[in-house]
């Protein structure tokens, strides 16, 4: 084919000539290529953009493009768009460099259709080597790509499909669903579904179209393959049931469990037709069965199921054990619940009409060795979905060892129960035969409740007690002591012993003893009646004090005896040797019989400060001076086979006491170890300072630590036993004869060390004597002045005309004083009662001291006085009292210029105090 | 229990399977005689004393009871026994016989309709299980007897040598009915041999060439599972 007809005008010669110019060097060739199948195109490179200048009648069949549209054209005109950069760069590259060139490039026909073209360029050169043309050849290659790309995209699409079954797969053994299968018999053919392929990793379409029936056992693990071979024989062979777990090997190599599940189909004449069924992965269930598996044999649960109308259970191998069976997965009905103990719940309910959960607890006897456990049973019932029919499904478990502890409990319990209501009759016995009086109060003390003791011992009526105060009845006298023992109780402290008496019904009191025992916001609280006890009490009390004044009396009267004695024997001397003239020893007896007389004086004043408990006065005391100024009474009162040492301490301190008590003290001890000593000894008496720590004191309760002046007095007599020692304080005890102590010595010596807050120790050894210490607190102050006034001095002695009134009823004791003021030259004036004391006050007598007695018949001494005060207003006076009445004439009764002395008083004193009184006015 | 003649585990499959055909068979036959379902337990299969038999059968049904018996002959031997307590006896007969007839009748028929039903599931059973062995069998007419497990197991296998017995056993229960019971099979030593032969043979015919390796590989797992 020529080219006559191209469109590319300007080229059109050149072109020409370059055809002309092929044809002269290809020659005969040319006409070869021209008629030749195979496609080809020529051109020119040296023409401006290397146009085609020739193409065969093939190049336009394959192209669609006739030569006249092709030539003068270069050949990219026929590219498609989507031709690759690459390739057509690489041609140009080639043609530039003049290299020859295959490729495949995708161009377009002239119709639009694309073609994969596959092209060789070669060059074409002339004699001199240059470059005149290239020629290329053209092949239609499409197909061929086309089946790459299928291939390409069919490799993809199974990717995708494998993927898709796995997926499938996944999601299968995740949703539980199965595939089916069905195998025809009769044709050894297996037909599965979509799911079944997934699982056994079979192609779908394969499996859905029909494979060999033995691919059923192709995916099947090895070690379960013969396992299920035979199962599958069994139903080829007529068995009726396929029912087996085993495991799939996927393609990728992991293990699915799955459960078959089929059925054999049978022909009239029994003959198996096909096996169908369905697969269901059950990897995650088996699991979970694993896990439930052990969790029911390590909790001991047994499981079991049961179809409603059927006579056997499905039971687990632990409910076998459980009940003592041989293990089994089937058991009937009747077995299970032949086992369940008379009268007890059975373990499986078989009545119609059941629903929801269901628990229940029995007993059974074991099968396997008869032994009773208690099981319980929770179960629930379920639709079964299969046969439409009450599935019930459940589990049992040991509950022995709990129905055993609670068994247990209940046996602890009711002994406890019984033991307290036997405990609690006890008590109610008690509260109620109890003599005692018993009271529940609460936190105000309030009775709640109350025995009948009440009743019997006060005579109300319960009702009338319960809501009273506990203080309802008390004694006035004992209000403020019940109080404290009820706030006491109340703050919660226990109570115990204290009496008090209660009113009863009918007035009289009854003298109560409480206990008070504080529980909670309440308390409880026991009395007895003590009545008759303290009546005892009373009455011992009342006889031991006659036997204490029988004794005091016999004592007085034996001390009194001996003053007596003294003063009667003195006088009945002096009367004697007065009548005899021999008047050089008067004054030896007149003295002796005034120390007796002091004594007794001094014995009355004990007695009546023992008795009233007189306040001491306590003053600034050197015992050394006090115990040195009383050897000669000592000397005097101990016998002459004693002897007497006086050991005062170098500088001892001062103390503060009653000296006159101090005195009295000594004389008591002193006396007592002259008793001690009937056949003679050694009496010492000495004095130290003494210092108690606070160790020491703390070991004697009833000391306090300090610094003391210490007294002792010893003697080297009979001692005393120690429980004798113990009771020498009591006050009444004594050892010696009836008549011949008071009892009261040691008794005061301890209560005067005592209140003068010191204290008083014995040490005593039988057959080697006693010491009696006084310890008497240290005084840091000053020692009192005390004028010790000796004798009628001549400071007493009146001045020219004073004048004394004298009124006392008392004719010796008036004589007496009478007698002191002559001798000290007061002018005296008597009366021996009121009125004629104050018709001598009436008279215009100077009188500059009236001295009265102020119990005088009649008028008495105070009311004298005043008579006096009117007529004399500056009238001094001194009232004369016997001690008794002191109390009387307490202070506020003595006005201005009057003064008190008290009987007996001596002489001196007397004289003193009137002198004293006369100067101050 | 001790056992002389161990089963592998895929011996034990492969009876348990051929017991399954057979049973099924016969549960079929029950079926169409009695128009209710028959629910069949997978079979149990010991091999133990006639006492531990008799004990196991004891501990499931304590009363009186009914058994059809047939005794077989042929490449093995032994009895079969269609078990049930004697109770619900009167009721199989009813189930099968129609409830159309009067106490006195069923009761006339019982012998009869036991030993026929009897024979109905256990030539079934034995029959087909001989068939998958590629055996025959002779199979006796059915008896019936009565008694306690002990009686049914000790007292009818005298014969027993060696003291062990093949106990193979199937709950079956009939739906709505209060009918169940065990189908035992009481083979002696040599039959068992003789037996675990035949099972050798179908396991080869079924699992070929595949067996030997499994078997190989997988014996030691087996052998210890079974013992467990």
């Amino acid at each position: 084919m020529t080219v006559r007809n191209s469109p590319q005008q300007p080229h059109r010669r050149a072109i020409e000539s370059a055809v002309d110019e092929l044809r002269r060097q290809a020659g005969p060739i040319f006409t070869a290529l021209e008629q030749s199948g195979l496609p080809l195109a020529i051109t020119d490179p040296r023409l401006p953009d290397n146009p085609v200048v020739f193409v065969n009648d093939a190049f336009s069949e394959i192209t669609g493009y006739p030569a006249e549209e092709a030539i003068g054209r270069n050949g990219r005109f026929m590219q498609a768009p989507e031709s690759d950069p690459a390739t057509t760069a690489r041609i140009r590259a080639a043609i530039e460099a003049g290299r020859e060139i295959s490729a495949e490039v995708l161009n377009v026909r002239k119709d639009g259709t694309p073609y994969w073209n596959r092209m060789f360029i070669a060059p074409i050169r002339d004699a001199s080597g240059n470059i005149i043309f290239f020629l290329s050849t053209h092949f239609d290659v499409t197909q061929v790509h086309e089946a790459e790309r299928i291939h390409r995209d069919l490799q993809t699409g199974q990717k995708k499909l494998d993927e898709t079954n796995e997926r499938l797969r996944f999601t299968l053994a995740v949703a539980g669903a199965g595939g089916s299968w069905e195998w025809d018999i009769v044709n050894q053919c297996l037909n599965a579904d979509a799911r079944f392929s997934a699982l056994y990793g079979l192609d779908p379409i394969e499996a859905a179209r029909g494979v060999p029936a033995d691919v059923f056992f192709s995916a099947i693990h090895p070690e379960d393959r013969p396992r299920i071979r035979i199962a599958v024989a069994g139903i080829l062979g007529g068995a009726e049931i396929f029912s087996k777990e085993y495991r799939l090997v996927a393609p990728d190599g992991s293990l699915r469990w799955v459960h078959a599940r089929g059925r054999c189909h049978f022909d009239e004449n029994d003959q198996p037709l096909r096996f169908t069924g369905v697969l269901v992965d059950i990897t995650e269930q088996k699991h979970v069965e694993e896990r439930l598996r052990i969790a029911q044999t390590a909790g001991g649960i047994g499981t079991f199921e049961y179809v409603q109308g059927f006579g056997t259970v499905s039971v687990s191998d632990e409910f076998c054990r459980l009940l003592g069976l041989h293990l089994t997965n089937a058991l009937p009905v009747r077995t299970i619940n032949a086992l369940v103990m008379p009268g007890d719940p059975p373990v499986i309910e078989q009545s119609p009409g059941l629903e929801g959960t269901s628990y229940a607890e029995f007993r059974i006897a074991r099968s396997d060795n008869g032994e009773h456990r208690w099981l319980a049973r929770r179960g629930e019932y379920v639709q079964d979905v299969e046969t439409a029919g009450i599935r019930f499904i459940g589990v049992v478990y040991d509950i022995t060892t709990a129905k055993q502890s609670e068994e247990r409990l209940r046996e602890l319990n009711e002994k406890l129960e019984s033991r307290v209501e036997e405990r609690t009759r006890e008590r109610d016995r008690l509260w109620s035969l109890s003599s005692d009086l018993f009271s529940v109060c609460d936190g105000h003390g309030h009775h709640t409740a109350i025995n009948p003791a009440w009743t019997e011992l006060l005579g109300y009526r319960e009702d009338e007690v319960v809501g009273t105060r506990f203080d309802a009845w008390v004694h006035p006298e004992d209000e403020a002591s019940t109080h404290e023992h009820l706030k006491a109780v109340l703050r919660g402290d226990a109570v115990g012993d204290f009496d008090m008496r209660l009113r009863a019904k009918d007035g009289a009191y009854r003298w109560i003893n409480w206990t008070f025992a504080p529980a909670g916001d309440m308390f409880y609280s026991v009395g007895r009646d003590v009545t008759q006890r303290k009546q005892l009490e009373d009455q011992l009390r009342q006889s031991q004090k006659m036997e204490a004044i029988g004794q005091l009396t016999g004592g007085i009267a034996h001390d009194f005896n001996n003053l007596l004695t003294g003063i009667v024997g003195s006088l009945d001397l002096m009367q004697t040797r007065i009548s005899q003239g021999r008047t050089e020893n008067v004054e030896r007896y007149a003295k002796a019989a005034m120390t007796s007389a002091n004594r007794a004086a001094a014995l009355t004043h004990r007695l009546l400060a023992f008795a009233r408990r007189q306040p001491l006065d306590p003053r600034s005391v050197d015992a050394n001076r006090l115990v040195t100024s009383m050897e000669d009474l000592l000397r005097r009162t101990i016998s002459e086979s004693i002897q007497l040492e006086l050991v005062p301490s170098d500088n001892l301190w001062l103390t503060l006491c009653d000296p006159n008590q101090l005195e009295s003290a000594i004389l008591n001890l002193a006396i007592n170890a002259r008793d001690a000593m009937p056949d003679g000894g050694k009496l010492t008496i000495e004095t130290s300072n003494f210092h108690l720590d606070a160790a020491s004191a703390s070991t004697q309760q009833d000391v306090a630590p300090g610094h003391y002046v210490a007294i002792s007095v010893s003697d080297t007599g009979t001692g005393m036993p120690a429980d004798i020692v113990a009771q020498a304080f009591d006050p009444f005890f004594t050892t010696k004869p009836l008549g011949e102590g008071t009892g009261l010595g040691l008794s005061m010596v301890y209560g005067f060390a005592k209140q003068s807050e010191g204290h008083v120790r014995i040490y005593s050894e039988v057959g080697k004597g006693t010491t009696v210490n006084v310890y008497l607190p240290r005084y840091h102050g000053e020692l009192d002045d005390q004028d010790v006034p000796s004798g009628l001095r001549q400071a007493h002695r009146a001045e020219a005309g004073e004048t004394v009134l004298v009124v006392e009823d008392e004719p010796v004791v008036r004589g007496l004083i009478l007698e002191v003021l002559g001798d000290l030259g007061y002018r005296a004036l008597e009366a021996d009662d009121g009125p004629s004391g104050l018709s001598v006050l009436e008279s215009k007598q100077r009188i500059d001291l009236l001295v009265t007695d102020v119990g005088l018949p009649g008028l008495n001494g105070r009311q004298l006085a005043d008579h006096a005060r009117l007529l004399r207003p500056n009238l001094r006076v001194l009232f004369i009292t016997g001690y008794a009445e002191k109390a009387a004439i307490s202070s506020g009764f003595l006005e201005a210029g009057m003064e008190m002395i008290t009987k007996p008083f001596a002489v001196d004193d007397l004289a003193s105090r009137i002198r004293h009184i006369i100067e101050r006015s | 229990m001790s056992v002389d003649i161990a089963l592998s585990e895929l011996e034990r499959d492969a009876l348990t399977e051929l017991v399954n055909i057979g049973v099924s068979r016969a549960a079929s036959s029950l079926r169409k005689m009695i128009g209710e379902e028959v629910i069949l337990s997978v079979p149990a299969i010991e091999i133990l004393s006639p006492k531990d038999a008799s004990r196991l059968i004891e501990e499931r049904e304590a009363g009186q009871l009914v058994a059809v018996r047939q005794q077989f002959e042929g490449a093995f031997a032994g009895r079969a026994l269609l078990i049930f307590p004697e109770e619900t006896s009167l009721d199989l007969v009813r189930a099968v016989v129609g409830n159309q007839l009067s106490p006195d009748e069923v009761a006339e028929m019982e012998q009869e309709a036991l030993a026929e039903t009897g024979n109905v599931i256990l030539n079934g059973c034995l029959a087909t299980m001989a068939n998958m062995l590629k055996r025959s069998l002779d199979i006796s007419l059915p008896e019936v007897i009565r008694g306690d497990g002990p009686l049914l197991f000790e007292l009818l296998h005298q014969r027993a040598e060696g003291g062990l017995v093949l106990f193979l056993y199937i709950n079956f229960s009939v739906r709505n009915r209060d009918i169940r019971g065990y189908i035992a099979m009481l083979m002696d030593l040599p039959s068992l041999a003789a037996l675990q032969q035949l099972i050798a043979d179908f396991i080869e015919r079924v699992v070929g060439k595949e067996v030997e390796s499994v078997s190989s590989k997988g014996t030691d797992s087996q052998n210890a599972s079974w013992q467990a």
